[in-house]
């Protein structure tokens, strides 16, 4: 980060696995969204990787192998609960926690979201801290 | 006559005064010589004829009083003369009988004038009563009345329609057999056995009529004749089927608004909020976070109005001020706000405009606002290179302009075509072409059709283009 950064959100621990070693994707069709999600993570330390669709979050997943996803639900192509699910049954990613961004007017069942492997849900629209601090939780990461 | 009176009498005396002649005569031998002997014989004899004469005019009295008891007994009452009564013995009898003759006459007519009354009055009540049969006949909810019998009394024709039965058929038949819908009649035989504390019970009740449900609220109200006991009741079914369809669009419209205001709202809380936490590292980004707030700031104004513009034109609040219009003097004034922004993307517009004098009746602005609406949709979704065209057309004969705007734009997917005049429809596919409201066409639409009874007109074929319309009335 650079020196002119007056960022408080980074708390860096001398001794302990840093964010900074962190990769997170993040993936929805809304670029808006990507750019300030990626913005707020890559400022409190993490590598931030985004995809536009649910295709392309399946196939950055498995080759790149983050630590946490976060996915939106409505997305071209797979959607956010199809990609996590995909990702539970592989070999590589069965413990990739996902978070999922989930839009109003979309009822999705309880079930369904536990089933796909989802962690934890945060429902549009979101604040950016709200976000940042549920992946810290998911990540046990003491801000 | 008082002589009448003593004949009474005379033939009785005359009888005895010569009897009693001839016996003072102490002969038992008759002989005409002695004169209490004559004197005795023509007493006998004039008070035999006195009293044939009595007898006789008695008996003419009689008769005359039975003839006019005849009269009596075989109807007649009224108009009957009166006897003049006679000096005898009967005098104080036709006396009597004149006076019941009057008593019966006068009984008679009173009875008959009764009678005439009510007569009147039935006629009255008759009329009175097909009158509000008529009126029941006319109105639009559906009246059902059942008597304690559960018997239909009265159906009419709103209530043969909504439940399925010929109204000719039903009167006096039990209702199970003439309503072929068990839960009401079962609710109806409720209400007439009071089950339950109230006389009267409304609830919503759903009909299925040749494949279609309706919802009707129904009342039935338990009516009870004078002794307390339940003399039948009284159903009416009102059809709220739309009322429930219009308060449940009301319903999603104040949903939808609501999430469309919140929107914009929610993006430039998310932005103010990376700005607080210091996330915006350069100038570079909080420029661009700047100009985004204020983005989102001017499309939620833009919003607003439109919401509060359909919204008072939907409830009439708006105050429509009709004159002869030109649509050609208006398409020229739109094009001209909307040539700048055309010239910037590089699309061509064309006009094909009928001579000004073609004229509608029509509020200006309203009519303004609506082409400028399609012109400036059809300039959004048009890439660059693109060509608008402004058409008008005349049928004389027809008596209507129409007004078309073509463009060779991104098109809407057929599967979008019925919904683009829904309130807050965006088509999928463009979301990402331009922005929008969702309204646009959804106040053009309710400026042609509801305010000015014209007709809205949309062709679309996705990645050629989409040609939007309406037709008008000429002056």
């Amino acid at each position: 980060m650079s020196s002119e950064n007056n960022d408080q959100s980074i708390v860096v621990t001398p001794s302990s696995t840093t964010s900074q070693q962190r990769t997170i994707l993040v993936a929805d069709d809304e670029s808006h969204i990507l750019n300030v999600v990626s913005l707020k993570l890559r400022n409190a330390g993490f590598n931030v990787i985004c995809a536009h669709d649910g295709n392309e979050a399946l196939e950055m997943a498995l080759t790149s192998k983050p630590d946490l996803l976060i996915t939106d639900y409505h997305m071209p192509g797979l959607n956010g609960l199809e990609v996590a699910s995909r990702l539970k049954q592989s070999e590589t990613c069965k413990n990739l926690p996902a978070i999922l961004l989930s839009a109003r007017g979309y009822n999705l069942n309880e079930a369904d979201v536990r089933e796909s492997g989802i962690s934890s849900q945060l429902s549009k629209p979101f604040s950016p801290r709200n976000l940042l601090s549920l992946v810290n939780q998911t990540l046990g990461i003491v801000a | 006559m008082k002589f009448k009176r003593w004949f009474e009498w005379l033939a009785p005396i005359c009888v005895t005064g010569g009897l009693a002649c001839l016996v003072a005569d102490g002969d038992p031998a008759l002989s005409f010589s002695q004169p209490t002997s004559v004197a005795g014989v023509a007493l006998l004899i004039g008070g035999c004829c006195s009293g044939l004469i009595h007898y006789v005019s008695l008996r003419r009295s009689v008769r005359t009083l039975m003839h006019k008891a005849g009269e009596l007994a075989s109807g007649r009452s009224i108009g009957i003369q009166q006897l003049t009564p006679t000096e005898d013995v009967l005098g104080e009898l036709v006396r009597t009988f004149n006076d019941m003759l009057g008593s019966t006459e006068r009984n008679a007519s009173d009875a008959v004038a009764a009678m005439k009354e009510l007569r009147v009055q039935l006629k009255v009540a008759t009329s009175q009563r097909r009158q509000a049969e008529a009126i029941i006949h006319s109105i639009d909810d559906a009246v059902l009345v059942t008597d304690r019998y559960d018997e239909v009394i009265l159906a009419n024709e709103s209530a043969s329609r909504a439940l399925g039965f010929e109204s000719s058929d039903a009167l006096r038949r039990p209702v199970d057999r003439v309503v072929n819908d068990a839960a009401l009649v079962g609710m109806i035989r409720d209400v007439r056995q009071g089950k339950g504390t109230n006389e009267r019970r409304v609830f919503e009740h759903r009909v299925r009529r040749n494949g279609q449900d309706s919802i009707y609220k129904v009342t039935l109200s338990n009516i009870r004749d004078s002794s307390g006991e339940s003399g039948g009741v009284v159903g009416v079914l009102h059809d709220s089927t739309r009322e429930i369809e219009i308060a449940r669009m009301k319903n999603d419209f104040v949903s939808s608004v609501s999430h469309e205001l919140r929107t914009p709202l929610a993006s430039v809380r998310a932005y103010v909020e990376m700005l607080i936490d210091g996330e915006a590292n350069d100038d570079k980004t909080r420029r661009e976070f700047y100009d985004i707030i204020m983005a989102e700031a001017v499309r939620l104004g833009r919003l607003i109005d439109n919401i509060l513009n359909i919204s008072r034109i939907e409830s009439g609040l708006v105050e429509i001020k009709r004159v002869p219009v030109s649509l050609t003097v208006i398409c020229k004034e739109a094009l001209d706000v909307m040539t700048p922004q055309a010239k910037f993307k590089d699309i061509r517009i064309e006009e094909q405009l009928e001579p000004a004098f073609y004229q509608t009746m029509a509020d200006k602005d309203m009519l303004y606002q609506a082409v400028l609406n399609l012109m400036s949709n059809a300039v959004k979704y048009t890439p660059a290179g693109g060509t608008v065209t402004l058409r008008t057309a005349v049928d004389e004969a027809a008596k209507k302009v129409v007004v078309r705007i073509i463009d060779s734009g991104v098109g809407i997917p057929s599967k979008d075509l019925p919904f683009v005049f829904d309130k807050f429809f965006r088509v999928e596919a463009n979301k990402n072409v331009a922005k929008g409201t969702g309204l646009g066409l959804s106040l053009v639409k309710n400026i042609i059709e509801t305010v000015h009874k014209g007709k809205m007109m949309v062709s679309s074929e996705q990645g050629k283009g989409s040609s939007f319309g309406f037709e008008l009335d000429l002056c």
